[in-house]
């Protein structure tokens, strides 16, 4: 058993390797680099000595091999170096807003998985019945609809229209005054309309993976069998069938992850919510190296540990993987 | 200018007239409008931040937004009226040598910082100490002081200041609107670049409250302020990204103001509740939007050929069209609201005929009957860059692709990211592109078009090269009589629009709405809004509910 997990955090690490030079050489290739998005704002005449003294201070200058193992180096001190453009610790702004994105991604997937799961469960047990039905086309009509269009109307609609919950941002302007409760009304307050955003699409992804989990185990002999036995229909569903249910959704938890620390960039920029998702977007949008790099870490990372906390469960989850496991 | 603002006023009065006859006239508003009329102290203006700063340290930043911040803390030396004159600033007055080398600057003796030090002559060359040194990376502000004799910049005494260069330069003295003094004592302690990034510590009517990244600044008002007191006691800038976002926020009354994309403030303006709330402000900025013709391509290299390839703007359609009205056409790199702008010259015409003409006088002809002009079997092909995320550029692309299909012209509409546009751009790997300038209060043009200010020197990136432009650029930074400057600027104006190295298309208007509770609102020539003096120090707010 340990030494699966040993195995398993080995590959990670080499496949993590394997990440940082792949975007290393993707973020150098593209063209430009911070020089020329500070030429490129600018209308006047920039100086030159100054920007030299910026390539040089950014070890821009040097051969790209140099450059990536200098910045291995660093990373691995968690040193993930000095954003070009704000001049602030890249570790330091990451810490400020994967919190932010955090929380905001956590309660629209546990919304999302809180009404999808229930639904795609009852959905497989009566498949083709109207809530069957009904609940796909309207999760599939859900998952079509872009996102910064539904952003807009929900803020027309609750925030314009009505006034009832505010338009951007995280808190209001006297949070910090406010007591324990009162700031918790005031952050739910601004969570309702991204968190809507966020999770309207994802209704379906959750839905269907849980209707065909199930639906694949409750067609199974066992099944048949304990209805046979005399097993009420929640029993069935809920203890047999859902358990056996787990594996793939230990997949879908492995897949949703990487997206609570990612954070997107078009929810985070409607609503002004000061999460990863807008960092990213700019710090590729004017060639910030060190705060691209350091975001891909983040996120390689969440996505490296979520398989192989995945990987870990199956076998915790299956004997028949752990198994496999020892024969090698 | 005054024009503008008087047409909606007359729109809003005959819709108002034709649809609110049921509402009686409330005498209340009268009440209002007479206690608006003077000036009222108080109150808390809500701004909006279109992108975070960069910085709060004065000297590193980067973007027109990071300087409607810092104008708030900081006072420069010297400041632009609304006509765009000099006018004093944190120096009350100065001399310049008849060399034009040496400036003398004497400053406000009752200048403070808002820690309550005086402001002393060694301030400021501590800061142009700090501008000019490389370490320091003040990218933007650095390239105004290059000539600068640091040795011979010295404090006289405590309020005088002589600041020397090795070159006499015309458009140096603006350049002093951009040194926004730093105290010495606060800002020498540390690490200059990363220390000051989030505090601020000024001689400007406003003092820091706090910085929350990408979220929030907000100042308050100096009770010490050496200067005239503004009326607003506080302002409060809040980072808002997106457009939409903001214009439901002023449309709420979240914040006092924003500026609006064309298109929606062309559809919005008549909407006669919001204009009970908002108004609806335009001004012409210094800024216009040109094609960039790459003249080391030897498809470009000719100016008949440029020529004739600016007949096939339908500028007019573009004015119309995209911008409703809203833009003006401009005859060549100084816009009318500069002083070295040249009215005599005229503006290309539309004319598809006579593009053709011009065409095939310089041989090229559709031989192989493929809809496209060709000569020496090459077709009259080329790139034409955009950059992302603009509708407006997608647009006017789409229609100049279409004129000059009827001219014969092939062009292939690339859309890059910003950053690797100009990568290509100033590398000189490209045709043409579709670009805009921001230029500065001074005309000088010479990184712009003085034949040794290709990249990676300056920003001449369509490699214009002109014996005349290059005598005519140096001869008008050199100049220090403003009546020779003009007549030789006005020459260069023609020159340029003769040789055609851009073909200018459009200067759009800049779109704004405030909230009617502002008063005070001025713009000024050239800087519309803000960064003149008073601006928006000199707005403030009605007791009215936002």
């Amino acid at each position: 058993m340990y030494a699966y997990i040993v195995r398993r955090l080995l590959y990670a690490l080499l496949t993590f390797l394997g990440i940082t030079v792949a975007t290393f050489a993707l973020i150098h290739s593209v063209p430009g680099d911070p020089i020329t998005f500070y030429t490129g704002i600018s209308g006047s005449n920039l100086s030159t000595p100054v920007l030299e003294a910026i390539r040089r201070e950014n070890h821009l200058d040097e051969p790209l091999v140099q450059q990536y193992f200098r910045w291995l180096g660093d990373a691995a001190t968690l040193d993930f170096g000095r954003s070009i453009i704000d001049r602030r610790p890249v570790r330091e702004r990451m810490l400020q807003k994967v919190p932010n994105t955090l929380l905001l991604n956590l309660i629209a997937f546990g919304l999302a998985a809180a009404i999808g799961i229930p639904i795609g469960v009852w959905s497989a047990r009566r498949p083709g019945r109207l809530l069957d039905r009904g609940s796909a086309v309207i999760f599939f009509l859900l998952y079509s609809l872009p996102a910064f269009w539904v952003a807009l109307l929900l803020m027309q609609f609750f925030s314009v229209r009505l006034g009832l919950l505010p338009l951007y941002g995280m808190t209001a302007d006297d949070h910090a005054q406010l007591g324990a409760i009162g700031r918790l009304a005031d952050r739910a307050k601004y969570l309702v309309l991204p968190v809507l955003t966020l999770a309207y699409a994802q209704l379906a992804i959750f839905a269907r993976f849980s209707r065909a989990a199930v639906s694949d185990v409750i067609r199974q002999d066992f099944i048949t069998a304990a209805r046979a036995r005399g097993a009420g229909e929640g029993k069935v569903l809920w203890q047999h069938a859902g358990r056996n249910a787990l594996l793939p959704m230990i997949t879908l938890l492995g897949l949703t992850v990487p997206y609570l620390v990612s954070g997107s960039v078009i929810v985070e920029e409607i609503f002004q919510w000061d999460g990863i998702g807008l960092l990213y977007f700019e710090s590729i949008r004017t060639r910030d190296y060190p705060t691209a790099m350091g975001l891909t870490v983040l996120t390689a990372v969440a996505t490296l540990f979520a398989s192989v906390a995945a990987d870990v469960l199956y076998s915790f989850a299956d004997p028949r993987v752990r198994l496999e496991g020892r024969r090698r | 200018m005054n024009r503008w603002i008087a047409l909606p006023a007359i729109v809003f009065l005959l819709l108002g007239g034709g649809c609110r006859q049921r509402e009686q006239p409330s005498t209340s508003t009268a009440v209002l409008a007479q206690d608006d009329s003077q000036p009222r102290a108080g109150g808390t203006l809500y701004r909006r931040l279109q992108s975070d700063v960069s910085s709060l340290n004065p000297i590193l930043t980067l973007s027109r937004y990071d300087r409607m911040v810092v104008q708030y803390l900081f006072t420069p030396l010297i400041q632009f009226d609304e006509n765009l004159k000099p006018i004093e600033g944190l120096a009350s007055a100065w001399d310049i040598s008849p060399d034009g080398r040496r400036y003398t600057f004497h400053l406000n003796p009752r200048a403070t910082f808002s820690d309550g030090q005086p402001v002393r002559a060694s301030d400021v060359v501590f800061t142009l100490g700090k501008i000019v040194d490389p370490s320091a990376e003040a990218v933007q502000i650095a390239s105004g002081f290059e000539q600068i004799d640091m040795t011979q910049t010295k404090a006289i005494d405590d309020k005088t200041v002589v600041v020397s260069f090795r070159e006499a330069l015309a458009s140096q003295f603006t350049q002093f609107n951009n040194l926004l003094v730093l105290p010495e004592h606060v800002y020498a302690k540390g690490d200059f670049r990363k220390d000051f990034n989030d505090t601020a510590v000024g001689s400007g009517p406003y003092k820091l409250v706090r910085r929350v990244p990408s979220s929030e600044i907000v100042m308050q008002v100096r009770d010490d302020y050496w200067g005239t007191t503004p009326y607003i006691a506080a302002v409060v800038f809040k980072v808002i990204l997106s457009d939409a976002t903001a214009w439901n926020a002023v449309k709420r009354g979240d914040i006092d103001e924003t500026s609006v994309p064309s298109d929606v403030w062309m559809r919005e303006q008549n909407d006669t509740s919001l204009k009970k709330k908002l108004d609806f402000l335009r001004y012409y900025g210094l800024a216009y939007n040109y094609i960039a013709w790459n003249s080391r391509k030897p498809l470009l290299a000719d100016k008949r050929m440029r020529r004739a390839l600016a007949m096939c703007l339908d500028i007019r359609s573009i004015i119309g069209g995209l911008y409703g009205g809203s833009a003006r056409a401009i005859n060549g790199h100084f816009t009318p609201d500069q002083w070295a702008y040249n009215q005599g010259v005229p503006i290309i015409e539309y004319d598809i005929d006579g593009a053709k003409k011009a065409l095939t006088s310089l041989g090229w002809f559709d031989r192989d009957g493929d809809g496209i002009l060709d000569r020496n079997g090459k077709p009259l092909r080329f790139e034409f860059i955009i950059m992302s995320g603009s509708a407006q550029a997608q647009s006017v692309a789409q229609l100049y692709q279409a004129s000059l299909k009827q001219a014969g012209v092939a062009i292939d509409i690339a859309v890059l990211d910003f950053t690797s546009a100009f990568q290509r751009i100033l590398a000189g790997n490209y045709d043409a592109s579709y670009l805009s300038w921001d230029l500065e209060p001074d005309p000088d043009p010479y990184p712009l078009f003085h034949s040794s200010q290709t990249p990676p020197r300056g920003q001449n990136f369509v490699f214009y090269a002109s014996k005349d432009a290059d005598r005519l650029i140096e001869q008008g930074r050199r100049e220090l009589d403003p009546s020779k400057r003009t007549v030789i600027y006005q020459e260069l104006h023609a020159l340029l629009a003769d040789d055609q190295p851009y073909a200018w298309v459009t200067q759009p208007s800049e779109k704004w709405v405030v909230n009617r509770r502002v008063k005070g609102v001025k713009m000024a020539k050239g800087l519309g809004l803000f960064l003149w003096h008073p601006a928006e120090t000199g707005w403030w707010l009605s007791n009215a509910p936002r």
